[in-house]
Order: structure tokens, then C-alpha cells, then sequence
């Protein structure tokens, strides 16, 4: 049974796992775009009046850790570009 | 010999490799601790960092590097050199190099925060090798491009029966990923729709043969028959060179491959390249996974379609046109890349993979384990050309020989033929249209600040296209493999060279990785002025003496690049070295200042 699950895995990864992270990286980047817009106006950026901003900031706050962190994270251009598709 | 003693030879020398070497290695000098954190977990952010169960993490690594380079370059190391000296790199790169570049790439990731190779460069080495690499990659990209829109121009010009497979493939990939992402259909049954469909086409495909032949020959009769450009191809003949010619049709093949991948370059990635890709690898993982059984079933079922037919030794130096020299070293260690060691792996494996290993007893199967897989696909390639009894390109050896096998299961000669050549075209497909989406960024990362206009993604995408096909009209694509092997066993021996200094700074044994990296650094070089010295006198010179301009261009190009590879080597082995000196001294001195203070 294990090497059955092992195998099920094995193939996730081959074939739908690539999917299911590109539709991660799609909703975080819709997060990025809501934070920006949510929280523009504390960087000198207004994109929205505060007091929208006030009442959407709960949904954003879990979210400012993992973002603080994927803005301030230097990237290199063949993480930005999937790459992780295919190989050569 | 036969292809079922060949596959058991492989099979265990991976076996031993793995368990006596790579073991050894992961356990005393990195000694991998499954209690310390890894990356994933200490930065997890749910998608780049992300803590991923080691068998999907397997999967998913070797699909990323699996692609068509073991592939092409066994097909023409079997061709010049012949069967063995192919099987023996293959063997020892594999055991003493590839999985020791490969597993060490995600070691040093791991290790270093989960940093790529360029920023772990800029920290242990200089602030130049960043740059560089930048430079190594674009003409990586440019080079292997090149290579690959030729092979498939040729292969698709001279097989009329791939036509409708390959016209399918891309249709239905454009319908894949309207299903899935826009009208939410399952990812199962829009597979079988998907993927059922193009087998269908491709099988189909020698039924359709004529009609497509009509297709070639309405376009070459544009011009009365009469060729686009003349060139001298050094690799006709049995290699000692004929003039040559390009006709209108390969043209329109060339021009169709291009447009496909400019199309793969501009629209977003869901729409076109990332479903495209994924019904590619279903083509080519059947087509694959069928020849190897065939391969070892052949011996014992139907023994003519396993029996070598190539001899085992062609010589030292074969002849490659009249002026060409192709001296097995170092030139076969370049022909064949991926299935021995490849420094794209390396490069992906520190930036994809590294981020997502859960625990640190995961980095050698997934790192190792996958570069053993890989292997494996490389020995399969040069198996079918070994046994492939029909004459021609290589490419038609090889699917005739991969066709042998597949036929093992029932298949018919000219259905199983037809998906051999559908999946070596598509292998090579999927994988053009992102190395031009890849080039498009670099290029705007490159020169947009001082070349505005090159952020426009179509001026980048085209200047992509069309540099490529001018690499194309110089006709001889087995120096564009050689010298994109050449680049990219350079990027290896960089990755190598990078550990060994890490190794050093840490006062750990470097001796696993650079003693690969000694060998990879000085047959790279070595190969990529081989290569300018053969497309100077092979290329270049008859080819400007008959007064051709696309050719000779085409060929300058070419050298000029291999040049520039060949500098900014030199320049990254001076910083190297002298890292490693720095930082041995300094952990010897450290060494030998502790029992004093004990």
C-alpha cells in the first residue's frame, strides 16, 4: 500500500502538481495587487481612501508576513519566469 | 551486446553508484540531518516556499529536467563516435558527476537559505560572477534555440507524417488550458480529451503523409524548385561535407516552429505553454516508457529490433568536413549533456527544488534519484539509435530504432515509427517555446535599461525569433548543439565550483565535487574552442570564399559567442580560484589555531 500511495504521488508530481502551483502563484499574486491597493496610502501610494482601507485591513493582516517577506526577497530572473516547467 | 545487456549494465551501475558513492557522500561529508530545518519550513509561504512530500517532490524535479537534451546529444555521439564511448560517458558521468552537480545544487540552497546559485556566486565568489552568468544564459539559450527550431525544421521538412500530430498537439493544448482554467473542467477527463485526441492525430499521421507532401511541394514550387539559400554543411556525406540546400518549405517549417514560440512567449503562460507542455509529456512519457520495456523485452521476444547495428567505435577523431577536427575529447563530454551531468539542472534544482525539500533526508533521492532517472531516458536514446537500421539523419535512426522497440507491444512498424518521431518533435517542441519565453526576459533583463524598447515583450520576442533563425540558415546544427553542450557543461562545472568553495569554507572534504569540477572546467573550454576553430575552417571560410552571406554570418555569430563563452569562463575560474584559496587558508589556519586553543 505504500508503494501504491508512493506511486500516486509520484505521478501527482509528474503531471498535476505543476497546475495546482500555478494556481497558487496566481492567487498570491492577486493578494499582492489587494495588499498594494489595501495599504498604498501607508507607503505614500493612494490608491484607495483609508477608510475602505481600515475596514478591509483584517483580511489583509495574516497576509503581511508572508508578503513583507516575498517583497523584500531578492529574485533572480529564472525564478520569475517558470522555469519550473520543463527542463532542457 | 545487446540493448537488454546494455539496460541491465546501466540499471546497476546506478544501482551501486547510488547506494556505495552518493550515500556515502550524503551521509560523512554534507551529513544531511533530517532534525535541522530546512528552508521550506523556516520560510514556508505556501507557494515558492513550501515544504512538498519527497515522492511528489521526485516526480515533479524529474519532469523539470527531463527534457529533450539526453536525447539529442546521445543520438549524435553514437553518430560520430560510436555506441560505446556514448555508453561509457554516460555511465561514468552519471556515477562520479551528475548526481554529485545536481544533488550538490540543492545541498548548497538548502544550506544557504534557500539562495540561488547567482547569489551564493555573489557572496562566496565576486560580485561579477552574477553578470556573467547573466551573459552565460542568454547565449545558452540563443545557442540551443538555434539548435533546436534547425532539428525540427529538418525533421518536420523530411516527415510529412508528424504534420498533423504536431498541428493537433498545439490545438489541443490551446483547448486544455481553455478547459481548465476557464471552464473549470477536471483535470482527468480534460486529459483524456486532451491527450486522446493528439495520439489519435499522431497515430494517424502516415495516413495523411501524402496530403502533407502536397503541402511542401506547393511552397518549394514558389521558386520553380529552386533552393532559398545554398551552404556548405560540413555534417553531409558521412560527414565530409556536400553543399546543401534550404528550400522554401523547411523555411515555412522554420518560420512555423517560430511563430509557435513567439506565441509561447507573449501569452500568458496558462493559455499556451504550460498545456502544451503538459500534453507533450504525456506523447513522449508513453512513447518513452514503452521503449524501454521494448528495449528489454526486445532481447527475448523479437530479437532483430534489439540487435545493434551501429559499430561500437568509430575512432578518436572522426572526420567532420574537410577541415574539421572532432577529437573525442573533449568533444563527446559536450555532444552529450543532460543524461551525464547538465548544469541546467543545477541552476533549477537550487531555485525550484531546494525550496520545497521538506526534510534534509530528502535531497539525495530527489537530487541524485532524479539525475539516475534521467539517465536512464539517456541510455534509452542511445539504445534506439544504436539498434535503428534505417540510414538517413540521425533523428530518423533514432525514431526507426525507437519505433523497433515500441513495435514490441503489437504496434505496427510505420504507427510505432510515427510516434517514435512524435515524441522526439515533441520533447523538443515544448521545450523551444519556453527557452524563447526565457530569452525574451533575459534580454529585457539584460539591455532594457540601456535599450528601452527591449522591455516591450514583442521587441524582445522578436529579436529572440530572429536571431535564432539566422543560427538556423547557417544549416549545421550539430555545431549549435556542441557549443550549446559547451555552454552548458561550463554552467555545470560552475555549479560544481561553487560547492567545492562553499565545501572549503566549511572545512568539509570538497574532493567529490571538485575533482568534476577540474574535469568539466577544462574540456568545456577546451570543446568551445574546438567548436570556433571547426566553424571558422568548416563554416565560415568556404562558405565566404562562394561569396554566401547568411551562412557566413550566421557562422561569425557563432564564434563570436563561443569567444565570449570562452572570456567570461576564464574570468569566473580566476574569482574561483582564488575564493577557494581565501577560504582553504583560512580554514586550514582555523584548523590548526584550534587545539591550541583546547
Amino acid at each position: 500500500m505504500a508503494s501504491l500511495a508512493a506511486l500516486k504521488d509520484f505521478l501527482y508530481g509528474l503531471t498535476g502538481y505543476e497546475f495546482a502551483r500555478h494556481a497558487l502563484e496566481t492567487r498570491r499574486e492577486l493578494e499582492t495587487l489587494f495588499i498594494a491597493a489595501t495599504l498604498g496610502d501607508l507607503v505614500g501610494v493612494p490608491v484607495m481612501p483609508p477608510i475602505f482601507s481600515l475596514r478591509l485591513l483584517p483580511y489583509v493582516v495574516p497576509e503581511i508576513a508572508k508578503w513583507k517577506r516575498e517583497m523584500a526577497r531578492n529574485k533572480e530572473l529564472w525564478e520569475r519566469e517558470e522555469l519550473d516547467l520543463h527542463g532542457i | 551486446m545487446n540493448a537488454l545487456i546494455a539496460v541491465i549494465i546501466g540499471a546497476a551501475v546506478v544501482y551501486l553508484a547510488y547506494t556505495r558513492y552518493a550515500r556515502r557522500i550524503d551521509r560523512n561529508v554534507i551529513q544531511s540531518d533530517p532534525r535541522r530545518a530546512t528552508p521550506a519550513v523556516l520560510y514556508m509561504d505556501g507557494v515558492d516556499f513550501m515544504p512538498t512530500n519527497r515522492n511528489i517532490l521526485f516526480g515533479y524535479h524529474f519532469k523539470s529536467i527531463a527534457a529533450a537534451g539526453p536525447i539529442v546529444g546521445a543520438i549524435v555521439a553514437a553518430s560520430l563516435w560510436g555506441w560505446l564511448p556514448a555508453f561509457i560517458w554516460l555511465v561514468v558521468g552519471v556515477s562520479f558527476m551528475g548526481w554529485a552537480s545536481d544533488y550538490s545544487a540543492i545541498v548548497l540552497s538548502v544550506r544557504n537559505d534557500g539562495n540561488s546559485l547567482s547569489a551564493v556566486a555573489h557572496r562566496l565568489i565576486s560580485p561579477r560572477t552574477r553578470t556573467i552568468l547573466f551573459l552565460f544564459i542568454f547565449f545558452y539559450l540563443l545557442l540551443i534555440a538555434g539548435a533546436f527550431v534547425g532539428i525540427m525544421a529538418q525533421t518536420l521538412d523530411a516527415q510529412p507524417r508528424t504534420h498533423l500530430g504536431m498541428i493537433l498537439l498545439v490545438l489541443m493544448g490551446l483547448l486544455l488550458g481553455q478547459m481548465l482554467y476557464r471552464w473549470r473542467v477536471g483535470l482527468l477527463p480534460a486529459t483524456i480529451v486532451a491527450v486522446g485526441i493528439t495520439f489519435l492525430a499522431i497515430l494517424a499521421g502516415p495516413l495523411t503523409e501524402g496530403f502533407f507532401q502536397g503541402f511542401n511541394g506547393f511552397f518549394n514550387s514558389l521558386t520553380g524548385g529552386a533552393p532559398i539559400v545554398t551552404y556548405f554543411d560540413p555534417t553531409l556525406a558521412g560527414f565530409k561535407g556536400a553543399e546543401a540546400e534550404i528550400m522554401p518549405s523547411l523555411l515555412f517549417w522554420a518560420v512555423a516552429i517560430s511563430v509557435f514560440c513567439y506565441a509561447g512567449s507573449v501569452l500568458p503562460i496558462w493559455r499556451m505553454a504550460q498545456p502544451v507542455v503538459y500534453v507533450g509529456f504525456w506523447i513522449t512519457a508513453t512513447a518513452m516508457l514503452l521503449g524501454l520495456a521494448g528495449a528489454s523485452l526486445g532481447t527475448l521476444i523479437k530479437p532483430e529490433v534489439a540487435a545493434f547495428q551501429i559499430p561500437a567505435f568509430k575512432g578518436w577523431n572522426p572526420q567532420l568536413g574537410p577541415a574539421g577536427v572532432m577529437p573525442l575529447w573533449p568533444m563527446l563530454f559536450v555532444t552529450i549533456a543532460c543524461g551525464a551531468i547538465s548544469g541546467w539542472h543545477s541552476l533549477f534544482g537550487s531555485v525550484g527544488t531546494a525550496r520545497q525539500i521538506e526534510s534534509e533526508s530528502d535531497m539525495l533521492p530527489i537530487g541524485a534519484g532524479a539525475m539516475f532517472a534521467e539517465f536512464l531516458l539517456g541510455l534509452l536514446a542511445l539504445l534506439a539509435v544504436t539498434v535503428g537500421a534505417k540510414g538517413g539523419s540521425p533523428v530518423a535512426t533514432f525514431a526507426s530504432g525507437l519505433g523497433g522497440f515500441i513495435s514490441v507491444f503489437g504496434l505496427r512498424g510505420e504507427y510505432a515509427e510515427s510516434l517514435a518521431f512524435a515524441a522526439f518533435i515533441v520533447i523538443v517542441l515544448v521545450v523551444t517555446q519556453l527557452i524563447f519565453r526565457i530569452m525574451r526576459v533575459t534580454l529585457t533583463e539584460w539591455l532594457g535599461e540601456l535599450v528601452p524598447p527591449l522591455r516591450n515583450q514583442h521587441v524582445a520576442s522578436f529579436i529572440s525569433v530572429v536571431l535564432a533563425i539566422l543560427l538556423v540558415m547557417t544549416g549545421t546544427w550539430i555545431y549549435l548543439w556542441q557549443l550549446f553542450g559547451g555552454a552548458n557543461q561550463l554552467m555545470a562545472a560552475l555549479s560544481l565550483l561553487l560547492v567545492t568553495i562553499w565545501l572549503a569554507s566549511q572545512g568539509k572534504n570538497w574532493a567529490f565535487a571538485g575533482v568534476p569540477t577540474l574535469f568539466m572546467y577544462f574540456t568545456t573550454v577546451g570543446s568551445i574552442l574546438v567548436t570556433a576553430y571547426n566553424l571558422y575552417y568548416n563554416v565560415y571560410v568556404p562558405n565566404a570564399a562562394a561569396g554566401r552571406a547568411v551562412p557566413a554570418i550566421g557562422s561569425a555569430l557563432m564564434i563570436i559567442v563561443a569567444l565570449l563563452l570562452v572570456a567570461a569562463a576564464l574570468l569566473i575560474g580566476v574569482d574561483g580560484a582564488r575564493a577557494f584559496l581565501k577560504y582553504s587558508r583560512r580554514t586550514g589556519r582555523a584548523a590548526e589555531a584550534a587545539p591550541a586553543r583546547g
